[in-house]
């Protein structure tokens, strides 16, 4: 036994960057897509009684999002085959591994970071454009899918199949629910949000109505 | 009809003690929730990683199993040589039916298995 967990070990041992990165691209494919499936179920009116807590999930998942896709381009740069550069995993179309694939990653990362982070600039940016802004996330993260399917080591695996479509088919759903549904039955009217930026759950509910297309 | 003033300072007292205490409790639940998904978020980084771990460990990752059957046959052909230059022409030919969506996602991949495939096969063969 301890023969075999030591071949195991060594194995697999100049690969750990290489399984780092597949495990965290993995884990934000599926906090990304609850993370869209709950900002699409808040938009579209639902769970009002709990909206303040799904707000605050959907940001936490949305940065979880953010911190799993940071781990999964930077292992990246430790790995013992590829060696890409910092630019090869930043920069779209600069490094030369699966140009197309790879960049639209790259291009999805961006955009979800940017998209997300502007949250934080809403008062700034003004809640009517913040929110317009806000509503591409969905087309970052098909990218982000696009991207798995097509440069993923596991995408024609089963499992991350199956896994794929259970975590991605409700948020599609949903994203289909709240495109095709007649413009005066959509959810969350919109509003303008107060002045104040004040986080969690303790805004006032003018915010957290706001907050629902997020 | 003015209520005394200490019956107002009271209610205004309690006014506080409750508005402090749902500032409270909503912070605790926010906190909950914080620390419930950032625990999600790491049970799913380490589900994953397990998954991929033992699926390379085992001799079953999709890409450097590719690697592997591409070099065995590549040597086992009598022009070898050809089969190893191309091949994303021998990944495309010798994997098909369910193997042809890890194939082409990991013909690449595979190429990187190719250099530093010891390991897996070693484990392979240590197994078997």
């Amino acid at each position: 036994m301890t023969a075999h967990t030591t071949i195991l070990a060594t194995s697999t041992g100049p690969y750990v960057f290489w399984i780092t990165s597949r495990g965290a691209g993995i884990a934000a494919l599926i906090l990304s897509s609850l993370s869209v499936s709950l900002g699409l179920l808040m938009a579209g009116g639902r769970g009002r009684t709990r909206r303040a807590d799904m707000r605050v999930a959907h940001e936490a998942l949305a940065l979880s999002t953010l911190a799993a896709l940071v781990i999964h381009g930077l292992s990246l740069l430790g790995d013992g085959y590829l060696h890409p550069s910092l630019a090869d995993v930043a920069i779209p179309f600069a490094g030369s591994y699966r140009t197309v694939w790879t960049a639209a990653g790259i291009i999805a990362f961006w955009s979800l970071a940017i998209l997300g982070l502007s949250y934080y600039l809403r008062a700034k940016i003004g809640a009517q454009r913040w929110r317009s802004l806000h509503r591409l996330t969905a087309v970052a993260w098909i990218l982000g899918i696009v991207h798995s399917l097509g440069d993923g080591t596991d995408a024609g695996q089963t499992w991350f199949l199956a896994m794929t479509a259970t975590v991605v088919a409700p948020a599609v759903l949903l994203l289909l629910i709240r495109h095709l549904r007649p413009a005066g039955l959509r959810g969350a009217p919109a509003q303008p949000l107060p002045r104040h930026t004040g986080r969690g759950v303790g805004a006032p509910a003018s915010e957290m109505q706001g907050a629902g297309s997020r | 009809m003015t209520p005394p003033a200490s019956s107002r300072t009271s209610s205004g007292a309690d006014a506080k003690a409750l508005a402090q205490r749902r500032r409270a409790e909503l912070r605790r639940r926010t906190t909950r929730i914080r620390r419930s998904v950032a625990a999600l978020a790491l049970s799913l980084f380490a589900a994953a990683f397990g998954v991929v771990y033992v699926q390379l460990a085992s001799g079953h990752d999709p890409a450097l199993t590719a690697a592997a059957l591409r070099r065995e046959r590549a040597a086992a052909a009598p022009g070898s040589g050809a089969a190893t230059t191309s091949p994303s022409e021998s990944q495309s030919t010798e994997f098909g039916g369910a193997e042809s969506g890890a194939g082409e996602a990991g013909s690449s991949e595979a190429e990187s298995g190719s250099g530093e495939a010891s390991g897996p096969s070693s484990v392979t063969t240590s197994q078997s």
